[in-house]
């Protein structure tokens, strides 16, 4: 049976509460209406009903761990097609190990929400160093990225209490999000493509594009280290390599 | 003097030193400041040559009155000079750190005048930083050898980290390449930051804590230089986080700068494999709970640039291998090479829940390529040879990849 979700988290674990009901495993559990039919499996489309999937939430709270809704709330975040299947797959395993199913990374299940897990946070970290701002001649600082996670909402907290006192708007160019702070508090929109073409201030992008090749040492030069560190698709930008 | 020239001067003069670090401390902003500080740190970009860049990494002014043989600002070069007004450097930093570029600021100088002299026009810029522009985030002294204490002292209460570098691991490099330093005024202050940081942690039992240098100090050793052995260099290193606590010292492979009878040809490329070997060993102190003298000895003075200290170790005490993954402690874990702090947690929690075998740490993406020969999982070896056939040496030299030979592995603090 595919479970077919509208791709929120709350849908998803909707869908964990259907699939215990119906005491059936399902094949897949998708993100959202686009998936790939398959001849042999039935289809059940899965309303996000919060009451349903609250209570899954709190079952998880209670009878695994904080710290796995967190890990599973994070894999979630990656938009891995298979993700949904693999967050039903540990819940069943915790609901039998408690805790524990944390420890368990032998398992191939709880291996899988880790890695994801884990491939979520590093980028969080990475943008938390490599997010750029640009000053606009309004005065706005402003952000552009393509993350591969649906990491706004993760970063934002950090840069809210950092640049506490700035105008700021960082942008998911990908998924179209907006997270625009004005100086207190954050609200998350979308659709607000005029502000990509703006003018913004040159004088430091120019001073800090020196800095950074100034930096580096010639003789000790090594791109694929700095490209393990800072892979290719993400230089589009990041001011130091618009030369 | 335009400030792009400047910013160009005073960063190309400050580029030898590797720390870049801004772990260690952590601040919340407040109101109407400008920034945190993060307590694992946080890089923001990497340059041309892999190293990462988290702070604004400058020299105040690098007009000096030494004539250190090996540095590229000795008073003798021919080269141009600038220094920073302090409004210049705060504006840089402040603005640099609003478009996160920047983690905060690593400042160090060249010696103007005298040692308190500079070490007072350092003072006056971080006063700067800290209360006119209200900059919360890190920052990172360099203290000036010879300067007074009581300067270190009033610089190391408005810094996050402080540095005194040691340069040249021994006495006798110090004389023949850096004759107008004092040893002493190195190790003097270092001992000073000790007792102050001491003291400010236990001022916090009683009153409101003053902070002094809250992410610690380290200190900086040209490798290669001077002909001194890793030995001496890592029993040198030992000292200083024993007997000093330092949170770190770095490594600096000799990047040939000047022509000078006392130091290798200005053709030399930087011994930069050597630099990584000594990383290694410098993280198996840290965190693998090793000794210097389990590495090295008088009769094995140098690693072997093939190996990695870990596998050079192992390869000399095989009698303690291989070791049952399902049972080994997390001490002895952490010396089968290939396997780091972060797989061996891994495998403590994981094999709670049941035995491990070879297949499982495949799938928990344990790196079997070392591991495999040190190691059995419910008694089986998957090595596929004999451990004491000699071939060991073969199998695991020489596979350094380029991507390991990094200066600075930058997660850490």
């Amino acid at each position: 049976m595919i479970y077919v979700t509208d791709g929120s988290f709350e849908g998803i674990l909707a869908a964990v509460f259907e699939a215990f009901r119906n005491r059936e495993d399902p094949e897949e559990i998708t993100l959202g209406g686009d998936f790939q039919l398959s001849i042999a499996a039935g289809i059940r489309e899965i309303p996000t009903d919060t009451g349903k999937s609250d209570r899954v939430w709190r079952g998880v709270q209670n009878r695994i761990s904080e710290k796995s809704l967190e890990d599973l709330y994070l894999a979630y975040l990656s938009e891995h097609p298979r993700v949904g299947l693999y967050i039903y797959r540990y819940i069943k395993l915790g609901l039998k190990l408690g805790h524990k199913v944390e420890e368990y990374l032998q398992h191939p299940d709880v291996q899988a929400i880790y890695d994801l897990s884990r491939r979520v946070s590093k980028e969080v970290h990475l943008f938390l160093g490599i997010l750029r701002f640009k000053k606009l001649k309004n005065g706005v600082f402003y952000a552009c990225y393509e993350p591969d996670n649906n990491i706004t909402q993760l970063i934002t907290e950090h840069f809210a209490s950092r640049l506490s006192d700035q105008a700021w708007i960082i942008h998911d160019r990908k998924r179209d999000v907006f997270a625009l702070h004005n100086g207190e508090e954050v609200v998350f929109t979308t659709g607000l493509s005029g502000i990509v073409h703006e003018d913004c201030e040159e004088e430091y992008e120019e001073l800090w594009r020196r800095y950074f090749t100034t930096i580096a040492i010639e003789s000790r030069k090594n791109l694929k280290l700095q490209r393990s560190f800072m892979p290719r698709r993400y230089w589009k930008h990041l001011t130091e390599k618009q030369l | 003097m335009k400030l792009l020239d400047k910013l160009q001067i005073l960063a190309d003069s400050a580029k030898y030193d590797v720390s870049c670090s801004s772990s260690g401390s952590s601040r919340s902003n407040r109101p109407g400041g400008v920034g945190n500080a993060s307590l694992p740190g946080i890089c923001h970009s990497w340059a041309d040559d892999g190293r990462c860049i988290s702070l604004l990494k400058v020299l105040f002014t690098n007009v000096c009155i030494y004539d250190c043989k090996y540095c590229v600002n000795r008073s003798s070069n021919d080269i141009r000079r600038a220094s920073f007004t302090p409004d210049e450097l705060c504006e840089l930093i402040i603005q640099f750190y609003r478009r996160n570029y920047i983690e905060g600021l690593f400042l160090s100088s060249a010696v103007i005048r005298n040692p308190d002299y500079t070490m007072e026009l350092m003072i006056k810029a971080l006063r700067k930083l800290r209360h006119e522009y209200r900059f919360n985030s890190y920052i990172h002294i360099k203290s000036i050898p010879g300067a007074d204490m009581r300067l270190v002292h009033e610089a190391g209460l408005l810094a996050d980290r402080m540095s005194i570098n040691i340069e040249l691991p021994s006495v006798s490099g110090l004389k023949l390449l850096a004759p107008q330093k004092d040893p002493g005024s190195i190790l003097e202050p270092m001992g000073y930051v000790r007792e102050r940081i001491m003291e400010s942690r236990e001022l916090v039992l009683y009153k409101k804590p003053q902070s002094f240098v809250p992410a610690g100090q380290s200190t900086q050793l040209i490798i290669g230089a001077t002909p001194d052995s890793d030995l001496k260099i890592l029993t040198l290193t030992e000292r200083l986080y024993r007997n000093y606590q330092l949170k770190r010292v770095y490594y600096s492979a000799y990047v040939p700068v000047n022509s000078d009878e006392n130091l290798p040809s200005i053709y030399t490329s930087p011994p930069l494999l050597r630099e990584h070997r000594i990383y290694q060993a410098d993280w198996l102190l840290r965190f693998y709970g090793f000794r210097a003298g389990e590495l090295l000895d008088e009769n094995h003075p140098n690693f072997d640039i093939h190996l990695d200290p870990k596998c050079d170790w192992a390869l000399r005490h095989l009698d303690q291998f291989p070791v049952e993954i399902n049972k080994a402690p997390l001490e002895m874990l952490l010396r089968v090479p290939g396997i780091g702090y972060r797989m061996a947690a891994k495998i403590i929690r994981a094999r709670r829940i049941g035995p491990l075998g070879f297949e499982d740490l495949k799938r928990m993406r344990v790196v079997l390529k070392r591991a495999r020969y040190f190691i059995t999982c419910s008694g089986r070896y998957y090595g596929g040879i004999d451990p004491d056939s000699g071939l060991l040496y073969q199998l695991l030299s020489n596979k350094a990849d380029n991507k390991v030979m990094a200066g600075q592995i930058s997660m850490f603090g």
